[in-house]
């Protein structure tokens, strides 16, 4: 039996042990002739009286061409955390996958939980990692991340660059090419709206804002898909709370579509 | 010194005393299947004995600290690399056991040149529903046993014998099924008749088993653990 790195808790010094490939690691040469990427996106978080809520589109997309309209891209990370891309969903994909993986494999192997700032440093990492490729034209990942702080014992929104840079985005943060309508509307909503800022409201009506919202990112920006009535398909919604995660279920969102959207 | 076969055997056999020896000591390890989960449970004076492996696996064991944590270290990254490089479904604890665990005991329980490994546990995998559970006993030398419905990981056949008789004969519900697993694991370190029991199991002496029992708790940690079917994690329990 050889004798284990108890130390570490890395799952990506493991990884590198067995040469698994990481994104990143293979850089690219030269500049890009390959085809358009595949795009996405709009993707938001904001906080309302329970918890976060984080919304995000369907549509992935490569130049003029709508890809696949059933992208998931509000992802659940190890039951406690939530990340929502915008960018490659290649590369986001491959990252959400890489952070579940390593905070089971810490929470495993150290008998703890990895911590706040752990938590965050590491995608930060993976972005830094994956920016020659981003810096080529191919692969560019710009997440909005929502994690439990273990002191506060509630939801924090932090969003990043391209870089690996991260803030916190409070009460609200916003990411993809639908960002900028829907980043105007919950300023505005959040100085002068009707209740006391974005983070009084309830879930319901947390819930009917972001489909809205939604949709209006989609009334000007042709990355993201809103919401597709005629075909079924109806984005991701997923609430942070105290308790755990949420995905609300496409019939409530159908529910809250037919009432509160469309038929407004 | 071990030129001639009879003293490699004799060699061998010592070690298997030498192991035999100082697991005696050790406080059992119980896993049940309940209707929520595999349900694990022992007693700690100072290092815990319960360990998550991988989603829906989980690990409950005697022997030396050093030993244990050893082979759960190995498990834990032969499980993460085999479920990251493919996918979680491709881990099962047949093969973490078959291709990984067992070998690596053997070896090192026949290189008489080297210190043995102190290790006797159970490795479980919850399955979507109590029928799919999966239980692998694992002793010092490699030896593998498939059980059903629970496993009692102890000093010797004749105790873990003992305290199956007392386990839930059918799948409960975690509270109905747990203060019969603690009231096993209690009655496992002991003779029988030095708490209060009949050869069975029964109580015959209460004063004397609820006297030995509370002396016994409040000198250990007492570990519940659940491998939850529907969620995939192990959570703590509190007694109840």
């Amino acid at each position: 039996m050889t004798t284990p790195d108890r130390i570490s808790g890395s799952l990506l010094d493991l990884l590198k042990q067995h040469h698994v490939q990481l994104p990143g690691s293979s850089h690219m040469e030269g500049t890009a002739t390959v085809s358009p990427e595949i795009q996405a996106t709009t993707i938001l978080a904001f906080h309302y009286k329970e918890g976060v809520l984080v919304a995000g589109d369907r549509r992935a997309t490569a130049g003029n061409r709508i890809m696949a309209n059933r992208v998931e891209k509000v992802l659940e990370i190890d039951g406690s955390s939530v990340l929502a891309i915008s960018g490659s969903p290649a590369q986001a994909i491959e990252m959400a996958r890489i952070l579940d993986h390593s905070f089971r494999y810490y929470r495993r192997s150290q008998l703890d939980e990895l911590s706040l700032e752990g938590r965050l440093r590491l995608l930060a990492q993976l972005l830094k990692d994956n920016l020659p490729m981003a810096m080529n034209g191919v692969g560019g990942v710009v997440p909005l991340f929502i994690t439990m702080d273990p002191e506060s014992g509630g939801p924090h929104i932090y969003f990043y660059d391209i870089l690996g840079a991260h803030f916190e985005g409070t009460p609200f943060a916003v990411g993809g090419s639908g960002s900028l309508e829907v980043q105007g509307v919950l300023r505005f909503l959040d100085r002068w709206g009707s209740s006391d800022g974005l983070s009084s409201m309830g879930k319901k009506e947390a819930i009917v804002l972001s489909l809205r919202l939604l949709e209006t990112a989609s009334y000007f920006d042709s990355a993201t898909g809103g919401i597709q009535e005629r075909d079924r398909i109806y984005p991701v919604i997923k609430l942070v709370t105290r308790e755990g995660i949420e995905t609300v279920s496409e019939g409530f969102i159908r529910e809250l579509m037919e009432r509160e959207v469309q038929g407004v | 010194m071990f030129d001639e076969p009879y003293r490699w055997v004799d060699a061998i056999n010592q070690r298997r005393d030498y192991i035999e020896d100082q697991l005696k000591r050790s406080s059992p390890v119980i896993a049940v299947s309940v209707e929520e989960g595999i349900l694990l449970v022992s007693f700690y004076r100072r290092t815990p004995k319960l360990f998550e492996l991988y989603d829906r696996m989980a690990m409950g064991s005697i022997g030396h600290p050093a030993d244990l944590e050893a082979i759960r270290m190995s498990l834990i990254n032969t499980a993460h690399v085999e479920g990251f490089t493919r996918s979680s479904k491709d881990v099962s604890i047949r093969r973490l056991v078959m291709f990984n665990l067992s070998p690596k005991l053997k070896t090192a329980f026949e290189d008489v040149m080297s210190s043995p490994l102190i290790f006797r546990g159970v490795i479980v995998e919850a399955g979507v529903f109590p029928k799919d559970d999966q239980f692998i006993e694992v002793d010092f030398d490699g030896q593998v046993s498939p059980v059903t419905m629970s496993s009692v990981i102890s000093s010797s056949e004749e105790v873990s014998d003992r305290v199956k008789k007392m386990l839930p004969s059918t799948i409960m519900a975690v509270g109905d099924a747990l203060p019969l697993i603690i009231d096993s694991c209690f009655a496992g370190n002991f003779d029988v008749t030095d708490i209060g029991l009949d050869s069975e199991g029964k109580i015959v002496d209460e004063a004397m088993y609820r006297e030995q029992k509370e002396k016994f708790i409040k000198e250990r940690v007492l570990d519940i653990q659940l491998v939850d079917r529907f969620r995939g994690v192990m959570k703590p329990l509190s007694m109840p």
